[in-house]
């Protein structure tokens, strides 16, 4: 088991070095000069000069990212260009904003994405089984931004049940911080959800109709115990399936927090690209893929705990 | 124009300011409701401000927040004619055009309690002309030197006769700011900024909000009604419509011109309109060695394309009617503008007998690059279908908008879909757009008698004279058609539980006599 978290943790590292390089390089291929952005209409060549210098952008780019990463390592990411505010600081306020929206929207994600595909599995052929797998394909194609902006008109508008967006702050107000939260955690959950139930779905039926689950119910074993065996084992592959949805999610919550007004990280990388703000855009990317990498390897940790084969096999499977 | 005359223009633009404090031209209406005193007013900005230095500041929305705590030297009424804020009085220039004395008002301080006097404006206007990231310097090239005459008097010594100072010092570059603030915080003052206004900073989260205080400094505190003002940054339209109505914030900038109709009919929003000094344009790259259509060398086909628009026709489809039409760049309420402004009509039959006539293979082509933005989509859609019905052939190039401008600057376009947000002083609406080798200059124009003309325009301070001048260059930018103007913007500001707010011409919502409503 040693080996093979040592084995992912190199991997994760060599994935994160790439990244960085692929993230730095892919910010300065974004046509249009962050000089020019950031004067404005006045695009007086030496002032476009002179925002070139401030921010180092008049340096050959293998200079830009060895000076860059060396800055990264000791915890200095640089400077916003659009208001001198250290990179750091603006993501670790962001940060637990994306953190705390995504753990809702994945907590509202399993508890509905679960229940409704072990339903589903159970009840397979009636009414619910439509009605479950109706909501899964209907969670899957509709954008977030139209449910986002109908919750709004519904919830906001009309109910005035719900505020349409901001954000406030668990410690400063939690009621208030839940009640901002309720409506794009919910959009954000939905799409996942759909997701989990379908998948949840075809690994329990899968695991309801294996030898084990038949010998057990020969013997006598009741239903609930029997899904419960079941769903123990359709878990490896749900798990896999929540690792992955993660860039999904982010992808997600990056609409999610534009409609929302929610001053999270999609909303922080979505400005710093129509701003063409380098710093942010790097610091914001590199943050989101640190996470990313992160937390595919808890999952590949996790897989290997609930699945024996994967560590005898040294994760070669 | 003497220095008498400016100063009795001074007293009535004084007067006129008055005037239009108490009987504002476009302003909240108090409506059923009651108006109470305190309060926080949030404010959704359509972007998020960029640093809040106003010698470094470039966006529109951090012109809107300045407004609300960084008074200027001077300030524009609803006629665009410069009136004194923190001034006295209009600039007081000399015979020979090389000298200008501002007279200061006394008795005031900044948000920290810094007493207003001409070194803390000189400190200003020094920072602004020479600071490397100054976007001020451009503005204040005429500025040779600033000099303190008494406590409240400052001279600014020119290179050369510059009538649009007092312009400019109704904008960024007049916004003054608090000398201890700058000495303390060097180039990081816009992370703390300190001027004079009703509103003082108190903090930023970046991405999210900019909260204002309400000062207890300010000159005029007994009018200002709000504790404070909070404005956040919502950029889908749409979204800031669907929290004007859900009462989440009580201004939203910006609105789209098509949701007017439906914000209207709620009662508890207000929508306020300003007839904007800003213009869209279609810029056509005259330079045929940049460009590849025809329209290039010709200024005949060019001026074909603008008899196949109707602006009307593009106004009632794109825009419900709301904006104005017109074929010049200086707005209709500007006093240099000339009187005798005609546009020509729509004229599809005789834009049709030019392109047969030029011995152009037909259609004639042209791209057309437009900002990816969808009120920029379906103006280039409309202009497509004219353009095309006459005989051209239009393609469309929807770019994101900062790539199209780089590619604009770059002359790597043959039409672009672009505006201005204009300017107080005509210089600013005409200078660097079609003078020769202007950063904004898209269309590569180079015409020494343009250039001329608008740079003895700067140069007069006699408001009859400028205005010929710059009736003279208007006509010269007619017959090269290298800029086909269409129409002046119209901006939406909606509201809902406040009152009081102004709002006119410069699109600038003013908080300082607001008040929420219960």
């Amino acid at each position: 088991m040693t080996r093979f978290i040592l084995q992912r943790v190199i991997t994760s590292v060599i994935t994160l070095f790439l990244a960085s390089i692929v993230v730095f390089i892919g910010a300065r291929m974004l046509p249009g000069d962050p000089a020019q952005v950031l004067a404005g209409e006045s695009a007086d060549p030496a002032l476009l000069e002179a925002i070139r210098e401030q921010f180092g952008l008049n340096q050959p780019i293998w200079v830009q990212y060895f000076t860059y990463i060396g800055q990264a390592l000791t915890g200095n990411l640089g400077v916003s260009t659009r208001d001198n505010i250290p990179v750091a600081e603006i993501l670790l306020q962001r940060l637990p904003i994306t953190l705390e929206l995504a753990g809702l929207a994945i907590l509202i994600g399993l508890v509905i994405g679960i229940t409704a595909g072990v339903v589903s599995a159970v009840k397979r052929g009636t009414f619910v089984d439509y009605v479950a797998t109706g909501f899964g394909l209907v969670g899957l194609s509709v954008p977030s931004f139209w449910l986002g902006l109908l919750a709004i008109l519904l919830f906001a508008i009309t109910w005035q049940v719900l505020p349409a967006s901001g954000f406030v702050g668990f410690a400063e107000d939690p009621i208030g911080n839940l009640r901002g939260m309720i409506l794009p955690a919910t959009v954000l959950g939905i799409g996942l959800s759909a997701v989990l139930m379908r998948q949840t779905r075809a690994a329990l039926l899968g695991q309801l109709s294996a030898d084990y689950v038949r010998t057990a119910r020969s013997k006598g074993v009741t239903r609930g115990r029997e899904v419960s065996h079941a769903l123990r084992n359709s878990l490896t592959t749900v798990v896999t399936v929540l690792g992955l949805q993660l860039g999904a999610l982010i992808g997600g919550a990056i609409v999610t927090e534009q409609i929302f007004v929610i001053p999270g990280f999609g909303k922080l990388i979505i400005d710093a690209v129509a701003a063409r703000n380098y710093p942010i855009l790097q610091g914001a990317v590199l943050v989101a893929v640190t996470g990313y990498v992160l937390v595919n390897l808890l999952v590949d940790v996790a897989y290997a705990y609930l699945n024996p084969r994967m560590r005898l096999s040294g994760g070669s499977e | 124009m003497s220095s008498r005359s400016l100063k009795i223009i001074g007293v009535a633009a004084a007067a006129l300011l008055l005037a239009s404090c108490s009987t504002p031209s476009s302003s909240s209406s108090p409506g059923a409701a009651e108006s109470t005193d305190g309060g926080v007013a949030v404010v959704a900005l359509s972007d998020e401000p960029d640093t809040l230095d106003p010698t470094i500041a470039n966006t529109f929305v951090a012109r809107v927040v300045f407004t609300s705590m960084c008074e200027k030297l001077y300030d524009a009424n609803e006629n665009l004619e410069i009136i004194p804020q923190l001034a006295a009085e209009l600039p007081i220039t000399s015979a020979d055009g090389l000298s200008v004395d501002i007279p200061l008002r006394e008795g005031i301080l900044f948000n920290d309690g810094t007493p207003f006097n001409a070194e803390a404006v000189k400190t200003t206007l020094d920072r602004n002309i020479t600071l490397d990231t100054s976007s001020r310097k451009k503005e204040l090239a005429a500025v040779e030197s600033i000099s303190v005459v008494d406590e409240n008097t400052v001279r600014l010594t020119l290179s050369q006769p510059f009538s649009p100072l007092g312009a400019q010092l109704a904008d960024r570059a007049g916004a003054i700011m608090s000398p201890t603030a700058l000495a303390a915080l060097g180039d990081d003052f816009g992370t703390d900024p300190v001027c004079v206004g009703p509103f003082d900073f108190t903090d930023r989260v970046a991405g999210s909000e900019i909260n204002l205080a309400k000062s207890d400094y300010y000159y005029d505190k007994d009018k200002v009604k709000l504790d404070g003002v909070t404005y956040t940054f919502i950029t889908d339209p749409n979204v800031r419509s669907a929290n004007l109505r859900s009462g989440e914030v009580n201004a939203a900038e910006r609105l789209n011109a098509s949701d007017v109709e439906t914000l209207e009919t709620d009662q508890k929003v207000e929508v306020l309109k300003a007839d904007t000094i800003a213009y869209q344009s279609l810029s056509i790259n005259v330079d045929p060695a940049l460009s590849a259509s025809p329209l290039a060398s010709n200024p005949d086909l060019r001026r074909a394309l603008e008899l196949s628009i109707n602006r009307d026709a593009l106004n009632d489809v794109v825009f419900n009617g709301q904006v104005t039409p017109d074929c010049a760049p200086l707005p209709l309420q500007m006093a240099y503008r000339p009187e005798d402004i005609t546009c020509s009509k729509f004229d599809p039959d005789e834009a049709t007998k030019i392109l047969e006539e030029s011995g152009e293979t037909l259609p004639v082509p042209v791209e057309l690059l437009i900002p990816a933005r969808p009120t920029d989509q379906k103006s280039a859609e409309v202009i497509q279908q004219m353009a095309n019905d006459v005989g051209f052939d239009v393609t469309i190039k929807p770019v994101e908008f900062v790539s199209a401008l780089d590619a604009a600057r770059a002359g790597q376009f043959e039409m672009f879909l672009i505006g201005w947000s204009g300017r107080i002083d005509p210089d600013g609406d005409l200078n660097d757009l079609v003078t020769t080798g202007g950063a904004n200059n898209f269309n590569q124009l180079a015409d020494p008698e343009l250039d001329g003309l608008i740079a003895a325009a700067a140069a007069v301070t006699d408001t009859d004279e400028r205005q010929k001048l710059y009736g003279e260059a208007l006509d010269r930018l007619d017959e090269l058609k290298a800029n086909i103007y269409l129409y002046h913007d119209s901006w939406f500001l909606g509201l809902s539980g406040i009152t009081g707010v102004e709002y006119s011409s410069d699109a600038i919502p003013r908080f300082k006599t607001a008040s929420l409503t219960e």
